[in-house]
């Protein structure tokens, strides 16, 4: 096969493919990330690029004639066909900006709230509801040597002192480390330090070490969402953190929801791309956890993982294609703990790792650490758990019943599928606030950048100030009237919300009536998911004591607006707290309090799964909810416009 | 002991729209049609107020009809060749206390009329025809946006209705309803949904509800009747129960539908038989104004209905 040189600008990376290979594929093995939010399949048009060369491209309704004069092409249905230079432009790219401390800090202590700004994960936390036991603990034994009266075996030895400390249930030494006890014991006169970690119900000896280094014993934990991944680095003597880095979930190049992934990892070397996509993100974000705070990567013995239960299957190379297909069965919701380095995660060789049990295909592990960071299942009266994300998972419950659903809302809030949508990083407007007069717009921005996009807190705001300014009607459609940021395209009516001297592209920053329509039905999905959820158990509502409102939403979310536009019920805002990223903290959680691992186990057990698409009521729900707020308005009494 | 009839009472009522405006109120009807009003499901006549009859449009157009088929032509003889004489027709022989006129002349298919002839065509009528006029448009929303609000300025102070607003096009016509005193004929595909988001649409626009008639749009008998039926009496029971952004009367489009039928044009005793079933069974679940085609047809309904109502 012939084979072409294609260079990738500005990041000047070559790399050499076979004649006829995509220029998104080629880009994919050069390591240069293109938006591709539909993977590939020639229907998002994230993926334009500028050539230089001979290429062949199928012909499709998203380049315009004055784009492919200007040698635009859509990466994924370009071929190529001799030696290329392709300059990905910056609304082509991934942004893989690293979010600052300070934006990190927020978006994991919970988010801003006119009525109430609190962190009751990091309350908690610190609190302490469950015992100090870490994943991995470290013992400092100095053994009795062995004399003729005393002749058990090393190994026995080893075990009799590690049962002074307290009933180890079963205790159990690979044959790595046995190979070397003996040796080992002797040369450092019997004094070692044992790594003890749990692997479910027995103790395993995970490690054998001369000396004392009971002072160095660290673990990790992780968020895995389909858009984001989170880790933390913590010290699990002190409990401390050392750090939290973030990063984009490197998968996004095979697509941004889940069902997209499931559908690529059918494909060749499909299930291999996206596992080693996920550890390499978390890898990098492991890397730089480790070096900026001087920890020895042999001292952090063990990962605790929180995700969805399709991520969860790609972290661990499993085939996630049965959760797509009725009747929706995972390949394992409970997962042993397993070696970190079987999965593919750099820490200490011989370090564990760990999966939050998840309840379902739809409803994972990530839930399961929400609803035990939330303490939700402590309460006494019902309580609300929202996750809104491209998977809108909803838990409902106290201390005597769980039930969660899972809302398939689509990425409109993370930014994702909308004219101008980005994620939360930096350049995106997050808040705005239109005059009702004269439309004249302020806004803040992501990292105080010139705008690139807007990210879903912000099109939570635009929608609530468009309402209240009447730039559009509750239906969503844009008011046709004579102003220069209201204009007509061949796809409807557009609202200008940035013109492109403001911005960062060049180009204006848009809504249409298209976005308006997919955040509509995003909102409504969520909504009428809660709501039906409620319903089912015999509720209303104003029942439910508090609604916990965990996600990714930036470092800002204003819950007012959100009511606003219909997204969140219209109750007392007291009612509503939120928490941020509350699969982090309840994988935190675990990492330092196995009876929070058990916990969890227990949780996901007693979690009841409530599949929304077979309850006759949802769709009936669902349609009342496309409307601004809501159909209903009776359901909805402090919201006028 | 005789049975005791459990009556269920509701806390709300229908709206009462009226039709046509007389000398006094500044128009220029011989009669006005009122609608609406009732305070219980229908012809549940011990449990509320029925004040008013459900009543029947005659349909016609501003052309003469181009896929009406043969049996129906046959119907008004002649005279069906002048919109005028047709309208005449209806109100002096089959003595028509309403008419529902169709602006199909200014669909860009068939005639593309302007909006100034539209306009005269529909003062022309008014002065011909003394009873109170249904007007609605051709159906092409470009062009209905252009010729309506003249159409309704032309019957300014006659108190039409006026339609149809759908959930993409309503702005141009509410305007118009506004300005020339009119109500308006809300249109949404047997959706109770959009039948309740368009009101709220159309009443935020600052037209009262009161003044909004709801076609929910319907299917002959046997092309989705039953579907039509529950949305209508789902939408009843709702504003009965005092949902007012529902809580108001029905526009049932009948002639149209049942015509279309396959089984109306086998013959055309069939089409009359499906025509005024479609009507009668649309009665019972509250249908307020029956816009219908065949005299013979609207002659049967018309005696079922003082039937119904002898009490």
């Amino acid at each position: 096969m012939q084979k072409f040189k294609v260079t990738f600008l500005p990041d000047n990376k070559t790399v050499s493919v076979d004649k006829d290979s995509t220029i998104l594929s080629a880009a994919i093995s050069a390591g240069v990330y293109i938006n591709s939010t539909c993977g590939g399949d020639g229907i998002c048009g994230k993926c334009k690029v500028v050539v230089e060369g001979r290429v062949t491209s199928q012909p499709n309704g998203i380049i315009t004639p004055e784009e492919r004069k200007n040698n635009i092409y859509l990466a994924c249905l370009t071929n190529v066909h001799a030696d290329l230079k392709v300059r990905v432009p910056d609304s082509s790219r991934l942004n893989f900006d690293k979010l600052t401390p300070e934006e990190l800090e927020e978006r994991l202590s919970g988010l801003y709230s006119k009525t109430e700004e609190i962190s009751p994960v990091k309350a908690k936390f610190e609190n302490g509801v469950f015992k100090h036991s870490p994943f991995t603990t470290k013992l400092y034994l100095e053994l009795p040597k062995p004399t003729i009266n005393d002749s058990i075996s090393d190994l026995e030895r080893l075990y009799r002192a590690l049962r002074n400390f307290g009933g180890f249930p079963v205790i159990q030494t690979g044959l790595f480390n046995i190979r070397q006890l003996g040796e080992l014991l002797r040369d450092y006169e019997w004094k070692v330090t044992v790594t003890l970690g749990r692997r479910n119900d027995m103790v395993e000896i995970v490690l054998i070490e001369p000396a004392d280094t009971t002072g160095k014993n660290f673990g990790l934990c992780f968020d895995i969402g389909t858009t984001t991944i989170s880790g933390q680095l913590v010290n699990l003597n002190s409990k401390k953190v050392l750090g939290t880095k973030a990063a984009y979930n490197q998968q996004s190049a095979f697509g941004s929801d889940v069902i997209t992934r499931i559908i690529h990892a059918a494909k060749s070397d499909g299930l291999e791309q996206l596992h080693n996509a996920v550890c390499d993100t978390m890898n990098q974000i492991i890397k730089e956890l480790v070096l900026e705070h001087k920890v020895d990567l042999n001292t952090v013995n063990c990962i605790v993982c929180s995700g969805n239960t399709t991520m969860i299957h790609l972290l661990l190379n499993m085939d996630p294609s049965h959760i797509r297909k009725e009747p929706y069965v995972p390949t394992a919701n409970f997962l042993p703990v397993v070696r970190a380095a079987e999965a593919g995660i750099n820490i200490n060789p011989r370090g564990l790792l760990s999966c939050v049990p998840g309840v379902s295909s739809y409803v994972g592990g990530d839930t399961t650490a929400g609803v035990l960071s939330s303490g939700l299942y402590q309460k006494e009266k019902p309580c609300i758990l929202i996750d809104i994300g491209t998977n809108g998972e909803i838990v409902l419950g106290n201390q005597e019943f769980l039930v969660a659903c899972s809302a398939s809302a689509g990425p409109a809030f993370e930014g994702s599928g909308l004219t101008c949508g980005m994620r939360a990083s930096s350049g995106a407007i997050q808040k705005i606030h239109i005059d009702k007069k004269d439309f004249s717009l302020r806004y803040s921005v992501i990292q105080d950048k010139k705008p690139r996009g807007i990210c879903g807190s912000g099109y939570i705001d635009l929608l609530s100030e468009m309402l209240e300014a009447g730039i559009i009607d509750k239906g969503g459609k844009i008011k046709a009237q004579n102003h220069r940021r209201i204009r007509k395209t061949d796809l409807g009516y557009e609202f200008v919300v940035c013109f492109k001297e403001e911005t960062a592209s060049g180009s204006d920053i848009v809504i249409n009536e298209a976005d308006i329509e997919n955040l509509k039905r995003s909102k409504g999905a969520i909504y009428s998911a809660a709501s039906i959820l409620v319903k089912h158990l015999g509720l209303e509502f104003t029942a439910i004591e508090k609604f916990y409102i965990a996600g990714g939403f930036g470092t800002y979310l204003d819950i007012e607006k959100a009511i606003r536009i219909g997204l969140l019920p219209d109750l007392e805002r007291s009612k509503f707290v939120f928490i941020g990223n509350s699969s982090l903290a309840g994988a935190r959680e675990i990492l330092l309090s196995t009876q929070a691992m058990e916990m969890a186990d227990n949780l996901a057990a007693k979690i009841t799964y409530f599949e929304l698409s077979v309850e006759p009521g949802y769709m009936e729900e669902y349609s009342q909810a496309l409307f601004f707020p809501h159909t209903d308005l009776t359901k909805f009494p402090t919201v006028k416009f | 002991m005789g049975t005791q009839l459990v009556l269920e009472k509701w806390p709300a009522a229908i709206s009462t729209v009226i039709i046509g405006a007389t000398k006094d109120e500044g128009g220029s009807r011989s009669n006005i049609v009122k609608i609406g009003g009732q305070t219980s499901l229908p012809l549940l006549f011990k449990e509320g107020d029925l004040p008013n009859k459900p009543k029947i449009a005659f349909e016609i157009w501003d052309i003469p009809p181009q896929d009406w088929q043969e049996e129906l032509i046959s119907a008004y003889g002649k005279a069906i060749n002048d919109p005028f004489a047709w309208a005449e027709k209806c109100v002096n022989e089959f003595k028509a206390q309403l008419l529902c006129v169709k602006m199909q002349g200014a669909h860009p298919d068939s005639g593309n009329k302007t909006p100034q002839e539209a306009a005269k065509f529909i003062s022309a009528l008014l002065n011909k025809i003394k009873v109170p006029l249904i007007i609605i448009g051709s159906g092409d929303d470009t062009k209905d946006n252009l010729v309506m609000p003249v159409v309704s300025e032309a019957a300014k102070k006659e108190r039409c209705s006026i339609g149809c607003a759908v959930q993409d096009n309503y702005k141009t016509l509410v305007a118009s309803v506004l300005a020339d005193g009119h109500s308006i004929i809300a249109e949404s595909p047997i959706d109770i949904n959009i039948a309740k988001q368009l009101n709220i649409l159309i009443s935020d626009m600052g037209l009262s509800l009161e003044r909004i008639v709801i076609n929910p749009t319907i299917g002959a008998l046997g092309y989705g009747l039953e579907y039509a039926y529950s949305i209508m009496e789902r939408a009843r029971l709702a504003a009965l129960s005092g949902d007012k952004t529902l809580a108001c009367p029905f526009i049932c489009f009948v002639g149209q539908e049942a015509w279309k039928t396959k089984e109306a044009k086998v013959s055309v005793e069939q089409g009359i038989a499906w025509e005024a079933i479609t009507a009668t069974s649309l009665i019972q679940s509250g249908a307020d104004i029956l816009v219908m085609r065949h005299p013979k047809a609207i002659q049967k309904v018309s005696n079922f209905i003082e039937t119904l109502y002898q009490g």
